[in-house]
């Protein structure tokens, strides 16, 4: 295969395995499944965009600015639609309706406030996305960094889940109740994972912008990618989500030489279906014990 | 009712959505000493200590402890006030390690790092099994050492008063003997201890005072010799059975 | 004035007057108001109300989020395009294949449902609908691409080309069967099935329904409609492009669903005249459409989950209320119900050296019991001995690690759950599990989904077998609820009753389903003292019907008076078993009950 597109592929995968990410940082302790995660990273890209491009600030001083801006949101989000309806039923699924009627608001409400016209934006010096030759490929230096902050990105939430709270988190996800008795408060945790996520969400924006553009149309293929690198890692698992992003990123790619570029979604789509078929919980996931 | 009651419960009524479970309880677990609460499965014991600590909210009546009134807090705020539940069926975090369980019993407590370490040794010190393998998975020891674990991961906020429901539940004699042991251990260290069982042979072994519930009414109290020469466990579980013919 | 009303709202006379005038009025309206716009803008309505009606089979009633229901109408406006301009089809054809078409793609997108949980199941229909979406346009050979299928023409009925008015006649006629069609369906087995399925899998597992069937059924009855809209669609648009699909598309359905009440018969109704009415009136807010609709979905959810159509029959329950009418309607008739219950020939139970694993602990090491065909049996034992396990391995919902289980001879280790209810075992469990929403009746009724024999279709045309087995099943509940005891709170909801009732009420569907072997878990848990007498009385007299009875208990009296046999657990293993006199007056039994073996070890070491 052309190792150009394998580092294409490494690169979005990348990018996947981000999303997913976000997805599990929310899910760990609410297992609620956030329909608006897409929207999330395209808010980010915007307001990225907008900061670093229009407003030309720091790349830093715009990436710091989208995360607070989305991980505000998030939490936002978890208040109003998904604490009152987990209330509302514990076991239910009303959070799916009210997580895409969130997707439904965000994704308008960019595209009433920033357009439909892509906002270019450019690496942070002294990255850029002009390639050079490594080992008979052509990668540029965005490429090869983000693939080395999103490793350092997963390296690092995993080092958070060590930390107390994050055992905690793990604690709450495991057992509610019993880690009620423990002086665990879940309420709070899953505020400050809807914020942790949110972030996550924003910072992946911020990274995909100068090579997916930031749009209106981020949102719904990479709600889709996200959750396929998640599914197929096997939900609340990063290290899964990491590889299944690069699972993901591979098939696109090679489907993208085999087939028009029309048929790369259904491609993706078949692969994905196919690993859940034969282990519905990803490749790393665990089956949850069924109580009678 | 005695001066140095640790925990007062009075006139409590409390259940599950529309079924009523308790019915008037009146309990009182003196300072330093081990109280056991026995019947027959379904009689309520579960209930009365979730409803002390903090899990269930009391329909009527009122729950006191060291003097604060405390039903309808949360837990986590009668967790701060040094009283611990160790739940039914040794609900420990079984996909991390023994010394991950340990540390979230010291959760939302800001202490020094060297207390902290202290707190560790003496936990260790008091259950030696749980030295030997601290990083090994919870969910793969044993039931005995699950439950020292459980009780380890209390005893990490040095409480004033833990409540055990059923420690003895699936576990080997030699090794409910081994539990036992430590529960009287730390009574003798000070803790003050609530055992709900429903072995009652073992709960009046080591208490000092024990209280009967049967259908959410408590039937009976007083000290273990008493308990054990009355009418009141043979009613409590076996009813008009007890009342046949021996074979 | 008060008792005009009174008496219009109770009359039987009203409702079908009021469905009739409604019906005139949609038929004759174009001749009053009708403009060619007005008719267009209606039958596309009218299209959208029918995937309407099929999403809620599925949403509403059997809780699966669907978020690729565009893509079937996609699938189904293709099909009849490429048919009539491609290959000069007549429509009638035509449409049947894009039922059937659609009907297959909701198979296939059924499929990862079963081994996936509801909100994967949502993601993965979204990802269908981009698919078909991409597909629609890459597929340039079959699909014609960007461009669109053109020209198709308009309907033919024996030589005469279908006007619009026609069409809107014809989309409004497929409307009203559709709702009567879903209305039979619902208050059908079927549709007592789905609510199960949604809201208790276990006891619809109990009661001998295949999830897997059932959830099928509803896909491919919604695909078939959402296909038949798009046949709809099609030529009334006479043009379909790939831009008529996208994604949002399902999302409408969706909206209009929740918005109209899901759940509610009426609601597809009420949300599509909803939906398509507002950016009628707000065309200045077009831009903003999304946005509302996002904001009217999310407050919906918060405060009216159960969309219009809920509130309205919350507010006209108030009414009724206020009128002083009961909000319970009138129970069938004893009378015309058979008096006596039917004896039934019991099944023998034998369980084998069982043996069951969690992980690496052993709940149960080895057990074996007997109970003979048409006696009565106790399982007992101290908490965490495994008498539930046990009792949910004979009904199948644990798998078995070991050992054998026979009911009359036949090995029933390895078979599913709802085969095993369907082979006559009923249970019941530690916790009523009951549909709360539904009538004490229609739980009942719930447990005789195996016995009726009547097909989808001819449940959903109302023929007069479907109408004499319902009939039949109708009495069977009555006689078991009034056998209980609860016959006079039949049409109360499952959800308002006393724990007590609610547990007679899980029993009487049990005995509906007319079972050989009869599981009962702890039924005396939170009862009071007379209701301890009456559950006694009750199992005695399952019992002298020949049921075979297993229960599982802790009220050593309750079984000392009404079983033959009872066999001691502890810690995964037989402790003792024989009759109740032989058990109990064994010291050593009672002492192990009681913990008092544990003093005895420590005595000796």
């Amino acid at each position: 295969m052309d190792l150009d597109l394998l580092v294409g592929a490494l690169t979005a995968g990348s990018l996947y395995a981000l999303v997913a990410m976000g997805f599990n940082i929310l899910y760990r302790p609410t297992n609620v499944f956030n329909f608006a995660q897409g929207d999330l990273v395209m808010l980010g890209a915007m307001v990225g965009a907008t900061a670093i491009t229009m407003l030309g600030l720091p790349w830093l001083v715009g990436a710091a600015l989208a995360m607070l801006a989305v991980a505000v949101l998030a939490l936002v989000e978890e208040r109003i639609a998904v604490a009152p309806v987990l209330k509302q039923s514990a076991t239910g699924h009303g959070w799916v309706i009210t997580t895409l009627a969130v997707s439904m608001i965000l994704a308008n409400l960019v595209g009433l406030a920033w357009g439909p016209d892509p906002i270019a934006v450019k690496p942070p010096a002294p990255l850029s996305t002009e390639t050079f030759e490594l080992f008979s490929a052509n990668v540029s230096s965005y490429q090869i960094a983000i693939v080395v902050i999103t490793l350092m990105l997963v390296l690092g939430v995993e080092a958070f889940y060590g930390t107390r709270s994050g055992k905690a988190v793990l604690a709450v996800a495991e057992d509610r109740d019993a880690a009620l008795l423990r002086g665990i408060n879940p309420n709070r945790l899953s505020s400050w994972s809807f914020f942790l996520g949110g972030g996550v969400a924003a910072l992946t924006g911020v990274l995909a912008a100068p090579i997916l553009y930031a749009s209106t149309g981020l949102g719904p293929s990479l709600l889709l990618k996200g959750f396929a690198a998640a599914a197929v890692g096997g939900i609340g698992n990063n290290r899964g989500a990491l590889l299944a992003g690069y699972i993901i990123g591979i098939a696109e790619a090679v489907a993208a030489t085999l087939l028009s570029p029309g048929y790369q979604l259904a491609a993706t789509f078949a692969v994905m279906l196919v690993i859940l078929l034969i282990r519905p919980h990803g490749l790393f996931g665990r089956a949850e014990a069924r109580a009678v | 009712m005695s001066a140095n009651a640790l925990i007062e419960v009075s006139g409590l009524d409390v259940g599950y959505g529309h079924v009523g479970v308790l019915r008037g309880v009146d309990l009182a677990v003196p300072q330093g000493t081990i109280v056991a609460l026995v019947g027959s499965n379904g009689a309520g014991k579960s209930t009365l200590l979730r409803a002390i600590s903090g899990l269930l909210r009391p329909w009527t009546g009122s729950i006191a402890f060291a003097g604060q009134a405390i039903a309808g807090e949360p837990p986590h705020r009668i967790i701060d006030l040094g009283l611990l539940h160790v739940a039914e069926g040794r609900r420990l975090f079984r996909r991390q390690t023994v010394h991950a369980n340990l540390e979230l019993g010291l959760y939302g407590t800001r202490l020094e790092k060297s207390e902290e370490r202290r707190r560790f040794d003496r936990v260790y010190a008091l259950f030696p099994m749980l030295a030997e393998r601290p990083q090994a998975l919870a969910g793969i020891l044993s039931g005995g050492q699950q439950q020292m674990l459980a009780i380890a991961q209390a005893l990490m906020r040095q409480p004033k008063l833990v409540m055990l429901d059923e420690p003895s539940l699936g576990l080997a004699p030699i090794v409910v003997d081994q539990v036992m042991g430590v529960l009287q251990r730390l009574r003798d260290a000070g803790t003050t201890i609530l055992l709900v069982e429903q072995m009652v042979e073992l709960a009046l072994d080591i208490a000092d005072q024990a209280y009967v519930l049967q259908n959410g009414v408590v039937i009976g109290n007083g000290p273990p010799a008493a308990i054990r020469n009355g009418d009141l466990i043979r009613r409590a579980y076996l009813g008009a059975v007890s009342d046949r013919p021996s074979g | 004035m008060v008792d005009t009303v009174r008496t219009l709202i109770q009359s039987p006379r009203t409702r079908p007057t009021l469905l009739f005038t409604l019906a005139l009025v949609l038929y004759l309206a174009p001749f009053a108001v009708g403009t060619e716009y007005r008719l267009f803008i209606a039958t596309q309505m009218a299209a959208y109300v029918l995937v309407a009606i099929g999403l809620n089979l599925l949403n509403g009633y059997g809780g699966q989020v669907s978020l690729g229901h565009g893509a079937l109408v996609a699938i189904g406006a293709y099909a009849v395009a490429l048919a009539m301009v491609d290959h000069q089809w007549s429509f009638w054809p035509a449409a049947l294949l894009a039922m059937v078409a659609a009907a297959a793609v909701g198979a296939v997108m059924a499929l990862p449902a079963f081994r996936l949980s509801t909100w994967y199941f949502a993601l993965i229909t979204l990802g269908f609908a981009e698919v078909v979406g991409g597909l629609l346009t890459e597929w340039r050979e079959l699909t014609h691409g960007f461009a669109g299928v053109v020209g198709i023409p308009k309907p033919a009925v024996f030589g005469h080309t279908l006007t619009s008015l026609d069409l809107y006649w014809f989309a409004l006629t497929l409307n009203g069967l559709a709702l009567a069609g879903m209305a039979n369906l619902l208050r059908s087995r079927f549709g007592r099935a789905l609510v199960a399925v949604r809201d208790n899998p276990v006891a619809a597992t109990a009661a001998g329904v295949s999830l897997v069937r059932i959830k099928m059924m509803a896909f491919v009855a919604s695909a078939a409609m959402a296909g038949l809209a798009g046949a709809l669609f099609a030529v009334q648009k006479t043009v379909v492009t790939p831009d008529d699909f996208t994604a949002d598309f399902s999302i409408f359905f969706l909206l209009m669903v929740v918005l109209g009440g899901a759940g509610r018969l009426w609601g597809p109704v009420v949300g599509a005249v909803v939906f398509f009415l507002v950016p009628e009136l707000l065309t200045a807010l077009q831009s903003w459409r999304m946005l509302i609709y996002g904001v009217a979905l999310l407050l919906l959810m918060l405060y009216a989950p159960h969309g219009l159509v809920g509130a309205i029959e919350a507010g006209w329950k108030r009414l009724r209320t206020r009128l002083g009418l009961s909000n319970i309607p009138p129970a069938p008739s004893l009378a015309a119900v058979r008096a006596k219950v039917e004896p039934v020939a019991g099944a023998a139970l034998s369980v084998r050296d069982v043996e069951k694993r969690f992980g690496g602990v052993a709940a149960l090491a080895g057990v074996s019991l007997e109970v003979a065909a048409g006696t009565t049996h106790a399982i007992v034992g101290p908490n965490g001995s495994g008498k539930t396990t046990l009792l949910n391995m004979i009904s199948g919902f644990y798998p078995v690690d070991g050992g054998a289980i026979l009911i009359d001879g036949h090995s029933v280790v390895g078979m599913a759950p709802h085969r095993i209810a369907r082979r006559g075992v009923g249970r019941t469990f530690q916790t009523p599990r009951m549909l709360p929403e539904l009538s004490v009746l229609d739980n009942a009724l719930l447990g005789a989904f195996p016995a009726e024999r009547q097909g989808a279709a001819a449940v959903a045309l109302r023929l007069p077998r479907v109408r004499r087995e319902q009939q039949a099943s109708l009495g069977d509940a009555m006689r078991y609820l009034d056998f209980v005891g609860l016959a006079d709170r039949a049409m109360e909801p499952a959800g308002e009753l006393p724990h007590g009732q609610q547990r007679l009420a899980e029993i009487a569907r049990a005995l509906v389903g007319r079972p050989r072997l009869l599981l009962l878990d702890e039924p005396a848990a939170g009862l009071s003292l007379a209701e301890l007498d009456r559950l006694g009385e009750l199992v005695a007299a399952i019992g002298a019907l020949g049921t075979t009875v297993v229960i599982v208990e802790h009220h050593l009296e309750l079984v000392a008076n009404i079983c033959r046999g009872v066999t001691v657990l502890e810690r995964g293993a037989v402790l003792a078993s024989g009759t109740p006199t032989e058990v109990f007056s064994h010291e050593e039994v009672i002492a192990a009950y009681m913990g008092s073996q544990a003093r005895v070890t420590q005595a000796a070491s």
